[in-house]
């Protein structure tokens, strides 16, 4: 009996799919380990272990992936992830006030996960949104052009609201301020297109 | 001839070979260009810096890593420039930045690669002001290797060696940045029969084996070449000892033999050779069991009793663990003072000596390298021969097509192109459908009509017929540009069958029905019985019926080792009189009425013949236990007190005896065995031909039926004397299991984990397998819990009520 077998129907599915985008399997270990993290709610021992045997490699190789790699989380997250920017452009534009607004209206120290397990708050490496500076991703899902009050205000919203799924659009509307160009998402084919395997993945709108 | 380029280093045209990796071709004309991460034995990555060199380009000259850069004609690098040096402190200062400087407590300091070119090559002090990294020291990665992770340089040798050489990709680097270290996975231990390489290997303090830790100081220890008596490979080793103890066994890199690799078995059994369970004097049963004797009232004593028996009344078991002087020495004793032809080294576990000493076309274990198929019909390599297993891996890496026969999943299955699988018994049907291309069978048919093609035939368990590999070995001589090499696996057997330690063999390769050879050595020894004498399997028979009265057990353990241990048992229980050449009390030895104590591996010198038929030198390296002796040295004295000078006291005059007498061995002098004149040994013939070439041909086997028959294969770490003795790997042991095909668990009805019995004696817990075929059993030989239980292909086995 393979490991994976005991994870939810449409996972198995998209596993499968994700196995089958690529000519070495072991290529498949990245999204992979994000599908056996929504398994588990994070990067568990278990989950590495049923990777490892989904690609055929040993759990020590698919360790080493996941443990390079920050956005796949070893330890148990809130509901909400928190990553606030602060590499060169939102470090420019105020974007460690945002985070020392966020840990204010959290109650939650970067680095860490909140005790009622609503929030997590950590300090992010770049995430390509320098043109909307500073910026915020809840869920990975990105705000830009905030403010320490707007920060506090999207806290609040998520804290009183409580949102099943967040949606970059919607948080923008309502907190967010200038926005980078964007147009990386909308080419379907070339180097800048989504890579094939986080098709099955799925997107944040599909799952409202 | 390769190609050559010319390049320039350092204002110095040189010719190199082509398509090598700068840092090598440097080397190769004396330019040593320092170095971590580059090993030659492994693929290159580029990740230390510490070879950084200026080459010009069209740019000018520019900083490049030499172990990544392939040589090209009219390239001009400089090694010796400010800016290298510059890049070189750079480096040192950088990989210091984190390592402890702990050297004065460091196993490593003296024979440190980081110590030394930081010496050399180093800026002399450290920018660093900020706190080093700290972790908990040391942290076990195996049961063998410890890991000081802040002495790491994360060079990434450890990591190659474990995935590409061994195949066991457990220990990789975790985290990132300055956070990078090597590690396990949680419970899942570096496993492997091949991470003390590792320890060899590391540049740094970082990996450590348990068993030298804190033991030694690299500048105090001895160094002795020998050659590794674990199997028959027979790896090349440095035994490292301080004190008069043996400390530490490396590797040494004998590119036809091993390469510098070794299994964990090869590197850390010898703490064996100093278990406080020898038998340091000789032991004479008396009354109340064994009791000390002198050497001299023991020895009279075995020659007052072997001389009043007639002499095919005697029989001789053992010599593969001896060298090739004792070896001989022993077929001589027995031949021509005791007067019997009864000798075998084998214990009926083995193949048909002229078979495995003599086959024809013989391959040698560099022949892999070339080979484009590669045939594995026999035991387990990884289990039973790891270091041809790694030979085999590598040859696979390289582009050899691998086909590999078995009765259940082996090491080299996850690497072969086909593998074919039979039930235990049934080899023989598979192997005439596969030889004839029969349907399911074509792709591995085709892979063996690509030559060169070398066979790897053996018995798979002592449960095969050992005909079954000699039918394989007819199949693969069958093949065009075919060379075969037979796997037997105990220590120095193939030098015991060379000096005629078989009962249809005598020395240098001859058949005891050769007359015209036969009277040449009757000539040398004076009396020479004609004749081929019985097998161990006939002698233990006829000692059990009183055929025959007296036994000579040379480091033998038929009890363990025969296919039939209840026959060994009865027949050392019905001898009259049984003589143990042994370093221990054993299952067997327990039925001797006389134990004389035998030096072993580390206290001998001499020579040894491995499965390619390469003779090496053995070197001892520390004095014999208590009052242990040399077979030669002993037989010798006993042959005296019986009237016949064997002029085997000494080991030089036996070696050059040996040339003289045994034709394989013609013309081998001193010169070609010390390892200071090649270091790679000889194979034999050395000149000429051997008198007996055994050249096989197709033979049909029967096919054993029942309802379960019985895979009983070797592995690696048993519950052998020797493994028993070397804590190191004692706890490694194998523990006994019955694995089982699930459609044949759920006939009995088992389930995992249940308990089942085999012959109604023998309780072990199930392990489901859908690799075992159906109607097989696989059940690991010698391990705790199936000592004693009998080799035959057909067994009943049952579930036990009340199981899990």
């Amino acid at each position: 009996m393979t490991a994976a077998a005991n994870w939810e129907a449409g996972r198995r599915e998209r596993a499968k799919t994700m196995l089958g985008a690529y000519p070495d399997r072991r290529s498949a270990i990245m999204p992979l380990l994000y599908l056996a993290s929504l398994e588990y709610g994070h990067v568990t021992e278990q989950a590495m272990t049923d990777v490892a045997e989904l690609v055929g490699v040993t759990p020590a190789q698919v360790q080493s992936v996941a443990s390079f790699y920050t956005m796949f989380k070893r330890e148990e997250v809130g509901k909400y992830l928190v990553s606030v920017c602060t590499s060169i452009s939102c470090h420019l534009l105020g974007g460690d006030a945002v985070i020392d607004a966020v840990e204010d209206a959290t109650g939650v120290e970067r680095g860490r996960t909140g005790d009622d397990g609503t929030f997590s708050v950590e300090r992010a490496e770049c995430i390509g949104a320098c043109g909307g500076a500073p910026a915020v991703q809840v869920n990975y899902e990105t705000v830009e052009g905030l403010t320490p009050d707007k920060a506090k205000a999207l806290v609040k919203w998520l804290a009183d609201s409580q949102p099943e799924v967040v949606l970059a659009d919607e948080m923008q509307q309502l907190f967010g301020g200038v926005r980078s160009f964007d147009w990386g998402p909308l080419e379907s084919e070339g180097p800048v297109a989504a890579v094939p395997a986080f098709g099955p993945f799925g997107s944040a709108k599909e799952g409202r | 001839m390769p190609d050559t380029v010319s390049i320039n280093i350092n204002g110095v045209a040189h010719d190199v070979e082509a398509g090598q990796r700068l840092i090598v071709a440097a080397e190769s004309v004396g330019e040593v260009i320092p170095r971590f991460c580059h090993h030659d034995k492994l693929e290159p990555v580029g990740k230390c810096r510490m070879c950084l060199v200026e080459v010009e380009g069209p740019r000018g000259k520019v900083l490049m890593p030499s172990c990544t850069l392939l040589v090209s004609d009219g390239m001009v690098v400089d090694t010796e420039s400010a800016v290298v040096k510059k890049a070189q402190e750079g480096v040192l200062e950088f990989l210091l930045i984190n390592h402890p400087l702990d050297c004065p407590i460091c196993d490593k300091g003296g024979e440190c690669p980081l110590q030394d070119q930081t010496m050399q090559w180093g800026p002399g002090e450290s920018r660093f002001v900020e706190a080093k990294r700290n972790f908990e020291k040391p942290i076990p990665v195996s049961d063998v290797v410890l890991l000081d992770r802040e002495r790491c340089v994360l060079c990434d040798r450890c990591v190659r060696a474990a995935d590409d050489i061994a195949g066991d990709p457990l220990l990789t680097f975790i985290d990132r940045g300055n956070h990078v270290q090597i590690q396990t996975f949680p419970n899942e231990p570096f496993s492997s029969y091949f991470s003390g390489n590792t320890v060899q290997l590391c540049p740094v303090g970082a990996l450590t084996s348990v068993d030298y830790r804190f033991k030694a100081r690299p500048w105090d220890l001895g160094h002795t070449r020998s050659v590794s008596f674990v199997d028959t490979v027979h790896s090349s080793v440095d035994a490292q000892t301080s004190r008069g103890k043996l400390v530490r066994v490396y590797g040494i890199e004998n590119d036809r033999v091993n390469e510098g690799w070794l299994s964990d078995k090869d590197r850390f059994i010898f703490s064996a050779v100093h278990s406080p369970d020898r038998v340091t004097a000789p032991l004479v049963r008396g009354d109340d069991g064994f009791e000390e004797a002198s050497w001299s009232d023991a020895m009279a004593l075995v020659a007052s009793r072997l001389g009043g028996y007639l002499g095919g009344e005697v029989g001789a078991i053992g010599g593969a663990n001896n060298t090739n002087e004792e070896a001989y020495t022993l077929a001589k004793f027995m031949r021509s003072v005791v007067g019997s032809s009864n000798l075998d080294a084998q214990l009926g576990d083995g193949l048909n000596p002229h078979l495995a000493a003599t086959v024809t076309p013989r391959a040698t274990i560099d022949d892999l390298d070339r080979a484009a198929t590669i045939f594995v019909w026999g035991p387990d390599l990884k289990e039973t021969l790891p270091v041809l297993y790694l030979r085999v891996r590598k040859a696979v890496r390289n582009g050899a097509t691998l086909v590999v026969a078995s009765p259940a999943g082996t090491g080299l299955d996850a690497i072969a192109a086909h593998v074919v699988r039979y039930r235990a018994g049934s080899g023989s049907d598979v192997l005439r459908k596969f030889a004839s291309g029969d349907k399911g069978y074509e792709g591995a048919r085709e892979a063996l009509d690509a030559g060169p093609v070398v066979g790897l035939v053996g018995r798979s368990s002592l449960a095969e017929d050992p005909m079954m590999a000699e039918a394989a070995a007819g199949v693969v001589r069958s093949l065009p540009d075919s060379k075969l090499l037979t796997l037997l696996t105990r220590a120095n057997i193939y030098g015991a069958l060379d000096m005629g330690l078989a009962p249809n063999l005598l020395p240098g390769r001859v058949s005891t029905a050769d007359d015209e050879h036969a009277e040449m050595l009757e000539d040398a020894w004076g009396h020479l019985p004609r004749g081929t004498g019985r097998s161990t399997t006939q002698m233990l028979e006829d000692l059990a019926s009183g055929a025959m009265r007296a036994m000579v057990l040379v480091g033998a353990d038929p009890v363990r080792d025969c296919p039939d241990p209840g026959l060994a048992q009865r027949a050392l229980e019905a001898a009259e009189f049984v003589v143990a050449f042994d370093a221990f009390v054993t299952d067997s030895s327990i039925h001797a009425d006389v134990i004389l104590p035998a030096a072993v591996w580390g206290e001998v010198s001499g020579t040894a013949t491995n499965l390619e038929g390469r003779v090496q030198e053995v070197n001892a390296s520390v004095r014999p236990a208590g009052q242990a002796r040399s077979l030669n040295a002993a037989l010798d004295d006993i042959a005296h007190l019986m009237g016949v000078d064997l002029r085997a006291a000494k080991v030089a005059d036996v070696t050059r005896e040996i040339a003289a007498v045994a034709p394989a061995y013609a013309g081998i002098t001193p010169d070609h065995l010390t390892f200071e004149s090649d270091g790679d040994g000889v194979i034999v013939p050395l000149e000429g031909e051997q008198p007996l070439k055994f050249i096989p041909v197709e033979v049909s086997v029967p096919v054993v039926t029942s309802r379960l028959t019985l895979h009983f294969p070797d592995a690696l770490y048993d519950d052998g004397v020797w493994n028993r003795n070397a804590p190191t790997i004692a706890g490694l042991a194998r523990q006994a299991e019955a694995r089982l095909h699930p459609r044949d668990a759920s006939m009995l009805p088992v389930h995992e984990g249940d308990i089942v019995s085999i012959e109604e004696r023998f309780v072990m817990p199930v392990t489901l397998d859908d690799t075992v075929p159906v109607g097989s059993i696989v059940v690991p030989r010698n391990v705790v819990g199936t000592k004693g239980l009998t080799a035959s292909t057909s067994v009943k086995v049952e579930a036990v009520e009340g199981g899990a």
